[in-house]
Order: C-alpha cells, then sequence, then structure tokens
C-alpha cells in the first residue's frame, strides 16, 4: 500500500509468504486492519519472503530505524536475553495452549518488556505450534536418532538437544535444508506441522514422529525508539489492532497445523504416534538439557511453565 | 602478476605484497573451514559449529578488503566503448567526473559503514542524512554477539571495557564488522588516490573494460601476428 | 517515472567510465536518501551482508578459484587433447574439438570468460597452424565459450538461485540438457559447413590416443563427477561441493599435473615426482604459486562481488520502494500471457547485457521478474535457464559483450571481427534460445526426473 503524506510509516519485514504460512496470514491481517482502520494516521507496508531482510538482519534494521516492525523466531531473542532459551528447551511446554497460558502471564508479558534496555519491544507472541520430529529412518525412540545428522536451527539450547539425544547438530540455511533432506546431507530436522508441509519436507523423509518436544513461536517487535515516539491514540489504536490480530490468528494455529499433519498423511507421508513408554524415553534423553541452562532461564520460570502444564 | 600501478618505493611494495597475501589467505581459510567440515560431517559425524558464520565473515573482509586493492590497481570492471570514442583530452575529463562520482560514493559508504558499525562497539553513530553533520547518541549495542563464532579467552581483556564487565559467551558482533569501516575508509583513500592519479595525467581511466583482462596478457603471445 | 530516472542515471554513468559497480551503488544510494526514509547505514549493512548473508553466493569464490586451479594447472591443454583425439578425424575436426573441449572445461569451470581463455588461447593456435582462419576459429570459440555459464557449474545460475530462493542443485541439473543441446548444435553447424566448404579435417589417430589421452584428461575431468555426484549422492551441498572441487583441483594441479606448485619444473624438463620430494605436501601450502592463485582467484571474486553487492543495494532500493509490485501489476493489468512476457524478459536481458556483467544484471532482473512469471505459471527452473541463455547471447553481441572482448584479446584481433565472425554461430544459438524458451520440458525434464516436480513455497 502506497501510504499518503502524514502518515505513520509502519514497514514489516519478515521471511515467509503472505497467505499460507500462519506468520505471513497474520502479518497480512494486521497489514490489511491498519491500513483500513488507521487510514490517514497510519499505513502499514509489509515485506515478505526475506525480500528485505532475514531474520538475523532485520533486528539490526529494527534497531536502526530501517525498519518499524519485525516478527522473527523466538530463539533469535536469546542475544537479547537469555530468558527466551525457555522456549527452546525440551518437554517444557506440554501442549501449545500450555505455551498461550504461559506467554499471557505475568511472566510472559514481563518477557516482552525484558529487552527495553537493549532497544526492543515485544507486542505480541504469535504461534506457529509444537515441532515435530523428522528423519530418512524411522524415529520411534531416541536412541533411533543416534548418530544422525539433524538440521537445526541456530540456538544453543537446540544443538545441545540435538547432542542429547546423541544426534549431531547442523546449521543451515533454511533455504537449504529441502535439498539437503533429499539428498542425505543432513538426515533429518525439527518442525512444527505447517512447515513440515509447506517446505514438503515430509516428501523427503521416511516419516515424521509426533514428538510435540518444542516450540516453534514468533515475537512480533518493535523498537522502543519508534514505539516512544508515536502519538498516545496511534500507539493505542495499534495495539488494540494488534492484539486482536494475535488472538484471532493464535486461535487459530492448532487448527492449521492439525490440517496441516492431515494433508501430510492424505499425500502420502508416515506420521509416527507415540505410545506412553517412548514417549517417556524421550523426555529421559532431553530433559537432561535444562540444567544446562537453568542459570540462563531462571528456575522461578520453568517452576511457573510447570505448574502451568499441570493444569493442562 | 598484476598489472595496475606499480609500486616504486619499497614501503608500496610491502604494503602491496601485504595486500595480496592477505587476499590469498583470507580466500585459503575460506575454502580449508568449508572443506574441513564437509569432512567432518561426512566421515565423522561431526563439525565445526561455528565453520559456516567464520567463512561467511571471511567473505565479506575477502571483499571489503580487495574492493579497494582492485581500486589501486584499476581492476574494476566497466564499459570503455562509449569512453574510448572521445580524444584523449576529453577522456581525462570524463575520467576526472568519474573519479569525482567514486570519491562521493566511497564518503557516503564511509559514513554509512561507520554509523552501522558504531553502535556495535560502543560508540556513536554520526548524524546528518547526507553528510556527518555531528555525533548522535547511539544505543550502545556492544552487547551483540555473533551467533556461532566462540569468544576467545585471550579477548577477555575487553569485557570491562566494551560489555559492563559482563562475559561475552560469544564473539561479539563489532569485531567482525569492524572491516566495515575500516574496508570503506581504505576504497575511499584509493578513489583519492586514483583521482589523483588521473588528474596528474598518470592514469587515463579508472576501469577495465572485463574480468579477464590480465589472463589475456598472459596468453597474448600465442596469437601474436608474427 | 522515478524508476526510469534511476535506471537512466546508471547507464548514464557506466557509459561515463564509472565502474559498473559504483555506478549502481551510487545511483541507489541517492535514489533511497532522496525518496526514501533508509539510512546510510542501511546501505552498509546491505552491503555487508551482500556477503555475510547470502550462503549461496559463496560458492562464486570457490568455483573461481577451483577454475583458478584447473588453468594454472594444465587441465585444459589435457582436455584439448583428448578432444582431438575423440572428434578431431571428422571434417572441420579441429574446429569441432574446439568446441568439444569448450563443453568439458564447460563443466569444470563457472565462467564463460575463463571457458575462452583456458580453450581459446590453446585452440585457436592450433586451428591456425592447421589451416582455419583465425576469424573462423576465433568465431567458434567466441560461441563456445559462452557454454560456461550454461553447463554446470556455473557462477550465474548460482546467483539467480540466490536472488530467487531456488536450489541451486536443480539449477544445475536443468543446465546439463541445454548445454549439451547448444553444443551439439554448434558442432553440427560446424560439420556442416566443413563440407561444404571443405575445411580441415584431422586424421584418426585410434583408440590407443582416445584412451591414453582420456586417462590423462581424466583427472581433471574426475571433478564432474566429484562435483555433481557429491552433491546429489548427499555428501555435500551445491555451496561445499563448489570448495570440495578447489580442494581437488589444487592437488590435482600441485601433486597430478604437477604444472604448478613446488614438483613443478620450469621449462621442458619433466616436473618432479612426489616420491623425490616427499616434503612438497607441506611447502605447497606456502608455494609462491598457490599463493599466487588463490590471490588472482580473490581479486577475481573481488571485482565481482563487488558489483553483486552495490546490485544487491539496488535491488534493496527497489524493494523498498516496491517496483517489482508495480511493474508486476502494470504488467499483469496489460494482459500480458506467458508468451509475451517471455519475449519482453528476452528483450530486456539482450538490452541489459550490453552493459552489465551478467551476474549483476541477474541480481537485479531476477526479483523484477520472478513474481510475474510465478504469477503466470511459469516454472521458476524454466525461467532460469531463458535467463542464462540470454545472459550467453549478450555476451557475444556487439556493441558489448565480455566473450568477444576476450576473445579479441586471446586471438589478437580487433573486436568488430570477432563480431562478424561470430555471427553465424551466434544465429544458431539464437535458435536455440528461442527453443529453450518455447519448450520448457528441455529445462525442466532432468531436475524432475532426478528431485521430483519444482516446489514453490513462496
Ligand atoms: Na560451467
Ligand atoms: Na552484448
Amino acid at each position: 500500500a502506497a501510504c499518503d503524506d502524514g502518515e505513520v510509516v509502519i514497514k514489516l519485514s519478515h521471511v515467509t509468504n503472505t497467505d499460507r504460512h500462519p506468520k505471513g496470514i497474520a502479518a497480512s491481517l494486521l497489514e490489511q486492519r491498519v491500513n483500513d482502520e488507521m487510514n490517514g494516521k497510519a499505513c502499514m507496508e509489509v515485506f515478505p519472503n526475506s525480500t528485505l531482510y532475514n531474520d538475523d538482519q532485520v533486528l539490526e534494521a529494527l534497531l536502526q530505524g530501517d525498519v518499524q516492525m519485525a516478527a522473527p523466531s523466538l530463539s533469535k531473542f536469546e542475544q537479547f536475553t537469555k530468558q527466551f532459551r525457555i522456549f527452546d528447551l525440551p518437554f517444557m511446554f506440554k501442549d501449545i495452549n500450555a505455551v498461550d497460558e504461559f506467554q499471557n502471564s505475568d511472566t510472559g508479558v514481563a518477557m516482552k518488556e525484558s529487552m527495553t534496555r537493549r532497544g526492543l519491544l515485544g507486542l505480541a507472541f504469535w504461534h506457529n505450534g509444537m515441532k515435530q520430529m523428522s528423519a530418512n529412518k524411522p524415529l520411534n525412540v531416541p536412541s533411533d536418532a543416534n548418530g544422525l545428522k539433524f538440521r537445526v536451527q541456530n540456538s544453543d539450547v537446540l544443538k545441545a538437544q540435538m547432542a542429547a539425544m546423541g544426534a549431531s547438530p547442523q546449521p543451515m540455511a533454511f533455504s537449504e535444508v529441502y535439498g539437503a533432506l533429499q539428498t542425505g546431507v543432513v538426515d533429518g530436522q525439527e518442525n512444527t506441522w505447517s512447515n513440515i508441509y509447506g517446505q514438503k519436507f515430509f516428501e523427503v523423509q521416511d516419516g515424521t514422529t509426533e514428538t510435540n518436544h518444542g516450540v516453534l513461536d514468533y515475537m512480533l517487535v518493535t523498537s522502543t525508539d519508534w514505539w516512544d515516539s508515536l502519538d498516545a491514540d496511534v500507539r493505542d489504536q495499534l495495539a488494540t489492532i494488534v492484539q486482536e490480530v494475535t488472538d484471532t490468528r493464535n486461535a487459530e494455529s492448532s487448527k492449521v497445523n492439525a490440517e496441516a499433519k492431515q494433508a501430510i498423511i492424505d499425500a502420502g507421508g508416515v506420521v509416527r504416534e507415540l505410545d506412553d513408554a517412548q514417549r517417556e524415553a524421550w523426555v529421559t534423553a532431553m530433559k537432561p538439557v535444562w540444567e544446562e541452562f537453568t542459570a540462563d532461564v531462571g528456575q522461578e520460570n520453568i517452576d511457573e511453565a510447570q505448574a502451568i502444564n499441570a493444569k493442562h | 602478476m598484476s598489472h595496475g600501478v606499480q609500486s616504486h618505493s619499497a614501503l608500496g611494495r610491502i604494503v602491496n605484497e601485504l595486500e595480496e597475501t592477505a587476499i590469498a589467505i583470507i580466500l585459503g581459510l575460506m575454502t580449508l573451514i568449508t572443506f574441513i567440515n564437509v569432512v567432518l560431517r561426512y566421515g565423522f559425524n561431526t563439525g565445526i559449529i561455528w565453520g559456516l558464520e567464520a567463512v561467511t565473515f571471511l567473505f565479506a573482509w575477502l571483499v571489503l578488503f580487495g574492493m579497494s586493492y582492485a581500486v589501486k590497481v584499476t581492476a574494476h570492471l566497466g564499459v570503455d566503448a562509449v569512453v574510448n570514442l572521445f580524444s584523449l583530452p576529453k577522456r581525462r575529463v570524463l575520467a576526472l567526473v568519474a573519479a569525482v562520482i567514486c570519491v562521493v560514493y566511497g564518503a557516503l559508504l564511509m559514513k554509512g559503514a561507520w554509523d552501522y558499525w558504531a553502535p556495535f562497539a560502543g560508540l556513536d553513530a554520526t548524524t546528518g542524512r547526507w553528510f556527518p553533520t555531528g555525533f548522535a547518541d547511539s544505543r550502545d549495542q556492544a552487547w551483540y554477539e555473533t551467533v556461532d563464532i566462540p569468544m576467545p579467552d585471550w579477548l577477555r581483556f575487553i569485557e570491562p571495557i566494551m560489555n559492563e564487565g559482563e562475559t561475552y559467551g560469544k564473539l561479539p558482533r563489532f569485531i567482525p564488522y569492524f572491516m566495515l569501516p575500516f574496508g570503506m575508509a581504505l576504497l575511499l583513500f584509493r578513489f583519492i588516490q586514483a583521482g589523483v592519479r588521473v588528474f596528474t595525467g598518470q592514469a587515463t581511466a579508472l576501469i577495465v573494460s572485463h574480468e579477464a583482462e590480465d589472463d589475456i596478457e598472459a596468453v597474448k603471445h600465442m596469437n601474436a601476428e608474427s | 517515472m522515478e524508476v526510469l530516472i534511476l535506471f537512466t542515471m546508471i547507464v548514464g554513468l557506466m557509459l561515463l567510465g564509472v565502474p559498473i559497480a559504483v555506478s549502481l551503488g551510487f545511483s541507489s544510494i541517492v535514489f533511497l536518501l532522496v525518496l526514501s526514509d533508509s539510512s546510510l547505514a542501511s546501505i552498509a549493512q546491505t552491503f555487508f551482508q551482500a556477503m555475510a548473508g547470502h550462503y549461496t553466493l559463496l560458492a562464486i569464490p570457490f568455483f573461481v578459484l577451483a577454475s583458478s586451479f584447473m588453468s594454472t594447472g594444465g587441465v585444459a591443454k589435457r582436455i584439448i587433447r583428448f578432444s582431438i583425439a575423440l572428434v578431431g578425424h571428422f571434417p572441420g575436426g579441429l574446429a569441432i574439438a574446439g568446441v568439444f573441449a569448450c563443453m568439458l572445461f564447460a563443466a569444470l569451470s563457472g565462467s564463460s570468460p575463463a571457458t575462452v581463455v583456458a580453450i581459446g588461447s590453446i585452440v585457436i593456435a592450433g586451428m591456425r597452424e592447421t589451416g582455419y582462419t583465425k576469424e573462423f576459429a576465433a568465431g567458434v570459440i567466441a560461441n563456445a565459450g559462452t557454454l560456461g555459464i550454461l553447463i554446470p557449474p556455473s557462477i550465474v545460475m548460482v546467483v539467480y538461485a540466490s536472488a530467487t530462493d531456488v536450489s541451486v542443485g536443480r539449477m544445475f541439473l536443468a543446465g546439463v540438457i541445454p548445454g549439451l543441446m547448444a553444443g551439439t548444435m554448434l558442432m553440427l553447424t560446424i560439420y556442416i559447413m566443413a563440407r561444404v566448404k571443405k575445411l580441415p579435417q584431422g586424421e584418426w589417430r585410434g583408440w590407443g590416443e582416445v584412451f591414453a589421452s582420456g586417462r590423462e584428461a581424466g583427472w581433471g575431468l574426475m571433478l564432474i563427477v566429484i562435483i555433481l555426484g557429491g552433491i546429489y549422492g548427499g555428501i555435500f551441498t551445491p555451496t561445499e561441493a563448489a570448495a570440495v572441487a578447489a580442494v581437488y583441483a589444487f592437488f590435482i594441479a600441485a601433486f597430478v599435473y604437477r604444472d604448478m606448485g613446488p614438483l613443478h619444473v620450469e621449462g621442458e624438463g619433466r616436473n618432479l615426482s612426489l616420491m623425490r620430494k616427499p616434503l612438497a605436501l607441506v611447502t605447497v601450502f606456502f608455494h609462491r604459486d598457490t599463493r599466487d592463485t588463490l590471490f588472482e582467484a580473490g581479486k577475481l571474486t573481488v571485482t565481482l562481488m563487488f558489483i553483486i553487492a552495490n546490485a544487491l543495494i539496488l535491488k534493496h532500493v527497489l524493494t523498498d520502494e516496491q517496483i517489482p509490485q508495480q511493474i508486476s501489476a502494470a504488467m499483469l493489468s496489460a494482459g500480458f500471457g506467458p508468451i509475451m512476457f517471455l519475449v519482453i524478459v528476452n528483450v530486456i536481458l539482450l538490452i541489459g547485457g550490453q552493459f552489465m556483467e551478467p551476474s549483476g544484471l541477474l541480481i537485479i532482473v531476477a526479483p523484477l521478474v520472478f513474481p510475474i512469471a510465478i504469477e503466470l505459471g511459469i516454472d521458476p527452473i524454466h525461467l532460469g535457464i531463458i535467463m542464462v541463455v540470454n545472459m550467453e547471447i549478450g555476451m557475444i553481441t556487439p556493441p558489448v559483450g565480455l566473450n568477444l572482448f576476450v576473445t579479441s584479446g586471446v586471438a589478437n584481433m580487433p573486436m568488430m571481427n570477432v563480431v562478424k565472425a561470430a555471427l553465424p554461430f551466434t544465429v544458431v544459438l539464437f535458435i536455440f534460445l528461442l527453443m529453450v524458451t518455447y519448450i520448457p520440458v528441455i529445462s525442466t525434464w532432468l531436475p524432475t526426473l532426478m528431485m521430483g516436480p519444482e516446489i514453490i513455497t513462496r
């Protein structure tokens, strides 16, 4: 949307498509509502598909004032405060509802504001969903992953998690993953149903195991300098729209992932479910990773997450 | 091996040797790290986790450091078809105009590079849109670390200076990013030098017309008219 | 309207003799500072991230390096000997062998000028000795050399893949059949011309020579197997393949052919064997030849990447101002179908190819036309091959063409003579362009067969 004179320009840069990926859909909805309801006051331009910045560069650009909003995955914020490692720790949250409740608790709200001294302000958590494991051989128990090479996102926690499974973590540009899985440069990867379906990873894997072992979420962020510079009424209206878009899209996330999972099955992909004993084996193998990062994350935050799990 | 300006002074030759060797070493390191990582992954199921990030930084260093050298030896590519239609005196004027544009370009990028790098080093960016007009009060970003590259222990003495005494888990970004203002400063310097060379009549152009000019020099004799 | 001013400024500066990279960068910076809110710092970031943030482009220095070791290390002359042994006895044999040698070298090198220099310098001299005119020899090599970017590996394909996020491995596969086709068409043309004009014909030296020369050249040609086998066999990614190729080429050059490094003997003497000088395994890393080859490859990488980084600044400006969307909307609302669209792409690239170095041009044009192509249902891989073939033709058509320059330099003759000499073969490549443009299956069949149907995840 071309902005008119006098409107506050809000550039939002992200890395996915605009109409199929949960984050892209949320960004498009936000763009549409801002441009409809704040016409004359503000105007949003969304730059999808990494056309402007990738996730590593966008936070720098945000601090520089070259874009006003971004929505990187939560791992990217470990740079700003290590508390965010809690979302990468395996089996920290029972399901996406527990994640949601944690994010909306006082602790979660405080986390959004925890980076203001670094110049970033979290506006909302956007769900993708729980992560699953796929590989070029059946994964039923953790020892099946022994000696396999797994592509991971750049995160110390995720690297430690793969190491705990006896697998070898491999950092790799996202655009290379499909080819690398297909030819066998790497053996497996972890991701949400919607990404495994959207990127067609299931086509080049033996199957996907429903581990729900971790969470892949995003945070819509802005820079404190820019946010504080807004007129109060613009800021309030924007915050309200953000909150409503977040509520709408987050409520859909379970459905989106369930549909993606079904679509994988319909397309002939193999989905493996774990029985209780198998699941316990995965937890036993991965949970020791917590200890390594307790100091970063804070014991009280872990306790809070566990208390919320107990309710679900 | 290059056919640009040959330095006459001993210092000039040393600098040239250093520049060429640095370019060779950076490219060699990039190749070696990537190759070793392939061997480690395929052969031993492991890998240097920081290898990928280090190689991408070395790649940036190679170009940022090398581009000023390429100005010095007149290796940057350009279109000389039109320029060559003019007489030599007119060509000199055109080359002078081109040199001025290059210098302005270098100055703009120098400001941009400083503004980008300074906050990562806990310094202040400059104010002004086109040219620096003063210093802004930039938010300190010296805490910002690279993703994978470990912090070497011998460098920890910078922590009290740069990071409010907190330890760096990874190498801070201002270190690999330093090549940006450094490379741009060298580029600006070499563009000014090139402009002076054109002005004093030691050179007539800032460009070569294609990438293989050196190689052709080397094989030209094979098809010379006898 | 503003875009028109921007592009006029870029071209104007280039014609003035400003380096291509600076023309792109300077115009983009001025444009950005005047029209948008973005800062100079964001330009610097884009510049830095051109290298640090584009993992795919890393293949460029590595393929350049592999090619440098191959050229320095004497693989070209062994490939030529093998080609002559194989096809030299046909009418027009040496010219056909020249094309064949270009095809083989193209499979080792990612660049067209490198192919012309390596093969052309030897073959053109050889052709003249056996009774061809210098013009004919130059015309053949100028055209066949363009296969350097069509037959994988290819720097231009790497750039296209990086600009559009398609898979490099897929692009490489897509180039195989068009590359073989274009080479075959050139060889057939020579054969027919030779029958008509009674061009010289070599003698058949027997299978013994084929095998002997094949074994010699085999060390170099193994690189093809290593690159493609490694990528599709799951040993490494295409980027890593380039690094492995460079290391392999280094060892072949230093220890097998020994035409460079500590085992090389200047002049006619036989090169030393490793047995005689085992310390070479260590000293080779510090040998002057090694440093010089690394440096030359580094310098070439720098000049190419300096253009690409500035082209990425331009791309940043175009994206920031949402130009691709505007052009896309204009073209779609004008009701252009796929055929008209491809004609326009061909014309843009043929004109742009007059001014720009291919990789720089691609990184600007690809993001502009890619979204429209997807919208029109054109396969991204097919589009990529069309672009590559356009680049090839741009290199050999006047007024400006990379291969024309290089050939006129290598053959030591005026450029307009090369243009005239190249023309008959350029016509062949032009017919080939039409075939590739309107018969998508030429490009898409092999990658689909090997890697399954293309997925468009955007
Ligand atoms: Na090639
Ligand atoms: Na041309």
